[in-house]
Parts: C-alpha cells; structure tokens; sequence
C-alpha cells in the first residue's frame, strides 16, 4: 500500500512544500488511516499549549492530524498548521449519529479559515463496518455537504479497519489536484 | 461624484461570473467533458479519461471566455440517481439549482438502455421550481463511439413537452475528442448574457448587498 502512495502524491507538488490536514472530531479513526497509509512513521507532539498534533513526513508533503471539537481556548494555535495546505481530509465516524451535529459544525467552521480556502476537501464517511453506519448520501445530508460551492469536494465510505475506500478516495484527491486544485 | 461614476463603471465592466450546473445520470460522462473543456479553454491540463473515477461530489472547473467567467459545477451522478430511487431521499443538489445561471444535461448518446432513466431525471429537473427559466443545454455525448446516436434522435427520444418557454438547445458532442464543446460554450455565454434569469439573480445579489454574491 506505500507503494501505491508513492504512485499517487510522489510527483504531485515537484519540490514545493504542500501540507495535508487530516481533520475530525476524536475517536472518527484519522490516525488509523494515518497508519494505513504506511508512509512511516507517524510522530505525535504534545506541545506545552495542549493539543496533540500526529504528523507523517512523506518527501515534502506533511499529514497532519489533530482531534477538532472540545476546548475553543487553544483553536487560536490550529492557524499555525493552515499556511501552505493543499487539502483537507475530514474523517466522520458514520455510526456516531449522536455526535454528526458536532461533527458538521465543527468542519463548516474550519472551512471557514482564510488560511484553508484555496485547499480541496475530501471526507471520508469511516467505520463503514460497524451496524448503523450512514452510507456516503446521508452523510452528505448530515454534514450539509452542498454548502461548500467554491472548492471542490468529494465523499467516499470508507472502514479505516479494513483498509477500505481509503485509497479511492485518495485517488480522487490526487487527480483534483492534479488537474488543477481546489 | 467620483464614488458613483466608479461605481457605475464597476458594475458595467466587471466580469460577471456564471454558474452552470453539469447534470446527468451515472456514467453520462459529465466530469470527462469538464476536464475537457478545462484544457480547451485554460492552460490547465485536464486528466485523461482513463483517470477519472465516479464522484459522489462536486467538481468544479473555471473557465473564461470573451470576458466572462464560467464556472461550472458538475455534480455526481450516482447520489442523484439514489435520490431518484429512494423518493425519502431529497437531492442534494436541488441545493445548488438556485444560484444556477444555465444548465447542462449530458447523456450517453451510446447507451440507449438508459434513454428512459435520462429521460426521468431530466423532467425530473425541469420541473423543479428553483431552475425556473435557467437556460438548458442537452448534450448527445460520446459521439466518438460509432454506436453514438444523433442529437436529433435524442431529442426525438425525450420528447420534452415542459420545455414551454425555456431557452434551449441539443447539442452532439464528445468529451473525448472535445467536438461540439465550443459551440456549446458559445451558446451558453450567450444566451446566459441575455437571459431574464441571469437578470433576476443579479437582482437578488444585489438586493443582499455586496460581497454576498
């Protein structure tokens, strides 16, 4: 599966530095589709202002994960990961529906960010194996996909578990920005 | 004194930006025409076929022509067939149909079987109260493959009797070989132009002030 990384991102930003966020409320599985991506190591900073950020350096493209909802007091410190991204990955957990509420305001209000504007978004509708999960339409509905209209958008189901739909869903991030971004 | 000339030359010359919403069953080929009409008209390079995958989202594609800015909005097909299906569903993308200046339908011209599924979807959408009097384009796609059918024939085939007073056009195409896309983009720029819906949301952009458009 790192080989078929390599092929997806290895040639998509030549040199430059590109950042990917990979986003969601905690416990919505972003960093077992961190582990699935298989690029290394993936290295977890506590800074001492308190919030928990996993990155995986691949080449020169940087994922980056951190839990959203909770605390407002530290979202000020998020805007130092913004410059330079190029797409957002944001992982629902599908069978959550108690918390899909939270979840959709806490990514129209990330989308929110000037800083993020130009990046494309791709969410991953995950846990796809567990009973009672949402399929890809309701959670479109649920998260109110069709307010996004300037950038563009896909949604793939996707069980981080069994290592399915992550990379479809990846490989429509990579052709979109490819063929010209967000 | 200044402020109004300004604000008059403004309004004149600004580039006034359209949206047209890309719309059509599953495997129609809608995102294959917009990478191309991407590399058409930009100096982007659009993805070849072979690379294009279903889209359960949206794709967008920004073009300029004459002065004018196009952006289209092209909408995956299979939520909008399930929301054919399971009637419980609302479409999604009935959100997108108000700010919609123009529509496209595309059809797979070589695919007959699924004429009548077309056909349901496109009423479907002419019916719908937020897409009044947007200006329609029906593309015949696929033209390249020899088992493609003519404009004329599908226009025959859908035998559309709500199209009443709504501007319209068929158009064959191909979203491989790029045939028929300019005349389409053409048609489009210029009947969005001088069309009353075009005039009605302008209106209602600026009756929200600006920077809401």
């Amino acid at each position: 599966m790192g080989l078929v990384f390599t092929k997806l991102f290895s040639s998509l930003f030549g040199n430059k530095e590109a950042r990917i966020l990979v986003l969601g409320l905690d416990n919505a599985g972003k960093t077992t589709i961190l582990y699935r991506l298989q690029m290394g190591e993936v290295v977890s900073t506590i800074p001492t202002i308190g919030f928990n950020v996993e990155t995986v350096q691949y080449n020169n493209i940087k994922f980056q994960v951190w839990d959203l909802g909770g605390q407002t007091s530290i979202r000020p410190y998020w805007r130092c990961y913004f410059p330079n991204t190029q797409a957002i990955i944001y992982v629902v957990d599908s069978s959550d529906t108690d918390r899909l509420v939270i979840a959709k305001e806490e990514f129209h209000a990330i989308l929110e960010e000037e800083e993020l504007k130009g990046a494309a978004v791709l969410i991953f509708a995950n846990k796809q194996d567990l009973p009672g999960a949402l399929d890809d339409a309701a959670v479109t509905e649920a998260l109110e996909l069709h307010k996004i209209k300037n950038r563009q958008w896909a949604i793939f189901k996707t069980s981080a578990i069994k290592g399915e739909g992550i990379f479809e869903g990846l490989d429509w991030l990579s052709n979109t920005l490819q063929s010209g971004g967000g | 004194m200044f402020t109004l000339f300004y604000g008059l030359w403004k309004y004149m010359f600004s580039k006034i930006e359209f949206h047209v919403l890309i719309l059509g069953i599953d495997k129609a080929g809608k995102t294959t025409l917009l990478e191309k009409l991407k590399s058409i008209y930009s100096n982007l390079e659009g993805l070849p076929p072979d690379r294009i995958v279903p889209t359960v989202g949206l794709n967008i594609g920004r073009i300029e022509v004459s002065n004018t800015k196009l952006v289209f909005w092209d909408l995956g097909g299979q939520i909008l067939m399930k929301s054919f299906y399971q009637p419980g569903l609302r479409s999604i993308w009935e959100k997108y149909y108000e700010e919609a200046h123009a529509v496209i339908f595309v059809i797979d011209a070589a695919c007959p079987s699924r004429f009548e599924d077309a056909k349901s979807a496109l009423e479907k959408v002419l019916r719908h109260e937020d897409l009044q009097g947007a200006p329609l384009l029906i593309l015949a796609n696929k033209q390249d493959l020899p088992e493609a059918v003519s404009s004329d024939e599908i226009a025959r085939y859908l035998d559309l009797k709500k199209l009443d007073e709504r501007v319209y056009m068929f158009e064959a195409v191909s979203g491989y070989d790029g045939m028929g896309i300019k005349e389409s983009v053409e048609w489009l720029v210029d009947v969005m132009e001088r069309s009353k819906r075009t005039e009605m949301l302008r209106d209602r952009a600026g009756a929200m002030g600006p920077g809401s458009a």
